[in-house]
């Protein structure tokens, strides 16, 4: 087959298929909010009848609302800032220095990724609910600190970097840590961006967690609270679907931004050279 | 002591939320566990894995086999139509277009929606009300009002749910595995007089093994995963226990029944069943990788 603009017009109108199929669930969504209070939703809203009031309707009539919203935001920051930190840490002295052990470490923290969530979780649950953290944010940030994927990303950026970089710091009279915060870590603005963006993603969507820790309709993260919404006699259709879209709306954001980021992470533990 | 310093936090986090729970859901699923102090009762040795792979011919005991049976259903229902979904999308993708980034941010855009969300939207795309399955309802004279309510259709459902979710992932991965095709051997392809589908077939597919393995493996271990979906969309063991997914078992049998030692010998399996896959992809890779 030639380049000619049949081909053309012919692989455009593929990717517009392929794109109203992947977007319809986003579209429906979108429209089906908008459709005011009705009991028998349709694909394409009444354009006279479009009501945007819904998505303030949302907060009004779910005090909640805000708070999920909140409590999402505080601790999917808490975690991506913690994951950075202990990573960088981490993952530092496995990238430049030499020491016995090391590969043990290296494994140690490797392997952290071949224990699936799931199969931990109630020994977890029993902790928080043993230490009394049911309804706080250390319940619901802290089992999640530590990442096996964020310290082998950021040893891989650390390793890049040529050594020769470090005498020359420590000439100048930089410490060792000084050295991790103030040259390192800006120079690996790309692997740090990857990670950040992964965390807060993963983080935001969790769903599972928090719904064993929180038993408090107060302290329910977004993804918990819009499911609960949902069977709440309150809930009508355009209402559910408003509530949605308010919670998705941040990750959207994100990806528009970050997406090159993600891509670039997540793609580098799929593909060997 | 330096470098055990700088990694002291990571390592007393893995011990103390990945390693010591891993190591105490072991040890519970010896035992009979008080529902209030948490603490092991009475030891019972094998007991639970008996009941759960039904070696032990006791009632409930198929219960648990119908439901890993169920995930491989499951697992077989949402990988081949995630795999070709997004390797569709990403040959799509491929086109020298000027507005190809935009369809590739499309294709990408199911990665920031959280499953949560994902399964709330098709649950009222499901629903009789939005009436968008009435018709196969009728086809298939369901006596159920919405797909989710029938034995035969409910596992398919989420299913179709899963897949979408998943699509923004996968077409990352596959669109990335064909950028990484080599152009010369496009190029001595076309010399050789190969071309559109002959060029698929004999260059691109197999020069895309590795990343299809890498996809068909995740892909497998998130659906023995799964969770979420089966919570929001269905919220129960399913129509005839249809969609009683290994993990929505284990949810059932530790936030239900608090049975923690049972639930606690379902996780070891779960782990087991999930690094076997693991493992089996180290295999076949090395062997993809150097042949």
């Amino acid at each position: 087959m030639t380049n000619g603009p049949l081909r053309r017009t012919f692989v455009y109108a593929l990717l517009g298929i392929a794109s109203l199929a992947v977007l319809f669930p986003l579209l429906f969504c979108l429209s089906v909010s908008l459709q005011g209070d009705t009991v028998a939703p349709r694909v394409f809203p009444d354009l006279g009848r479009i009501d945007w009031r819904v998505f303030g309707d949302v907060f009004r009539k779910e005090h909640n609302m805000l708070r999920w919203i909140l409590n999402s935001f505080v601790v999917a920051a808490a975690v991506t800032l913690g994951q950075v930190i202990v990573s960088a840490l981490a993952a530092y002295p496995l990238a430049t220095l030499r020491f016995p052990g090391k590969n043990l470490f290296f494994f140690f923290f490797l392997g952290s990724m071949m224990i699936p969530w799931e199969s931990t979780i109630i020994p977890n649950y029993l902790t928080i609910a043993s230490l009394h953290w049911k309804d706080s944010y250390q319940g619901l940030i802290l089992p999640f600190l530590a990442s096996g994927f964020g310290i082998f990303l950021l040893r891989q950026s650390f390793m890049t970097l040529p050594k020769e970089l470090y005498e020359a710091a420590v000439i100048e009279g930089c410490g060792r840590t000084r050295y991790l915060f103030s040259i390192l870590l800006p120079l690996s603005r790309p692997a740090l961006a990857t990670l950040a963006i992964y965390a807060f993603l993963s983080t935001w969507n969790q769903y599972y967690w928090p719904l064993l820790v929180i038993d408090d309709p107060a302290w329910r993260t977004a993804q918990v609270g819009i499911t609960a919404f949902r069977s709440t006699e309150i809930a009508s259709f355009n209402l559910q679907m408003a509530a949605n879209l308010v919670v998705m709306a941040p990750t959207i954001v994100i990806l528009g931004f970050g997406q090159k980021q993600l891509v670039a992470g997540l793609t580098s533990g799929a593909l060997k050279g | 002591m330096v470098p055990l310093l700088y990694m002291s936090p990571a390592i007393v986090l893995f011990i103390a939320f990945t390693y010591a729970p891993f190591v105490r859901a072991i040890s519970l699923s010896f035992f009979t566990v008080n529902r209030n102090t948490f603490q092991p009762a009475r030891f019972v040795g094998l007991d639970y894995y008996k009941r759960i792979l039904d070696l032990g011919g006791s009632p409930f005991g198929s219960m648990y086999l119908h439901s890993l049976l169920t995930t491989i259903e499951f697992a077989l229902m949402v990988v081949p139509p995630s795999l070709i979904a997004a390797l569709a999308l990403a040959v799509l993708a491929q086109a020298k277009l000027k507005s190809i980034g935009l369809f590739r941010s499309i294709f990408t855009s199911t990665i920031a929606i959280s499953v949560a969300s994902a399964a709330v939207i098709w649950s009222l795309i499901f629903s009789p009300n939005a009436r968008l399955f009435q018709g196969l309802i009728e086809l298939l004279h369901l006596n159920a009002t919405s797909v989710l309510t029938d034995s035969r259709t409910a596992l398919p459902a989420v299913a179709l749910t899963t897949v979408w979710t998943g699509l923004g992932f996968n077409f990352i991965i596959a669109l990335a595995g064909l950028q990484a095709i080599p152009r010369d051997l496009y190029e001595s392809a076309l010399i050789d007089g190969a071309e559109g589908w002959k060029t698929f077939r004999y260059v691109t597919l197999p020069m895309l093994g590795p990343t299809l393995l890498f996809l068909l493996i995740m892909t497998s271990i998130s659906c023995f995963e799964a969770f979420t979906q089966f919570k929001v969309l269905i919220d129960s063991v399913g129509p005839d226990q249809s969609t009683n997914v290994f993990v929505y078992s284990i949810f059932d049998s530790f936030w239900m029944e608090n049975n923690y030692g049972l639930a606690s010998a379902m996780s070891v399996i779960l782990f087991l069943a999930i690094l076997g896959m693991t493992l089996v992809q180290f295999r076949l890779d090395a062997k993809v990788h150097y042949q």
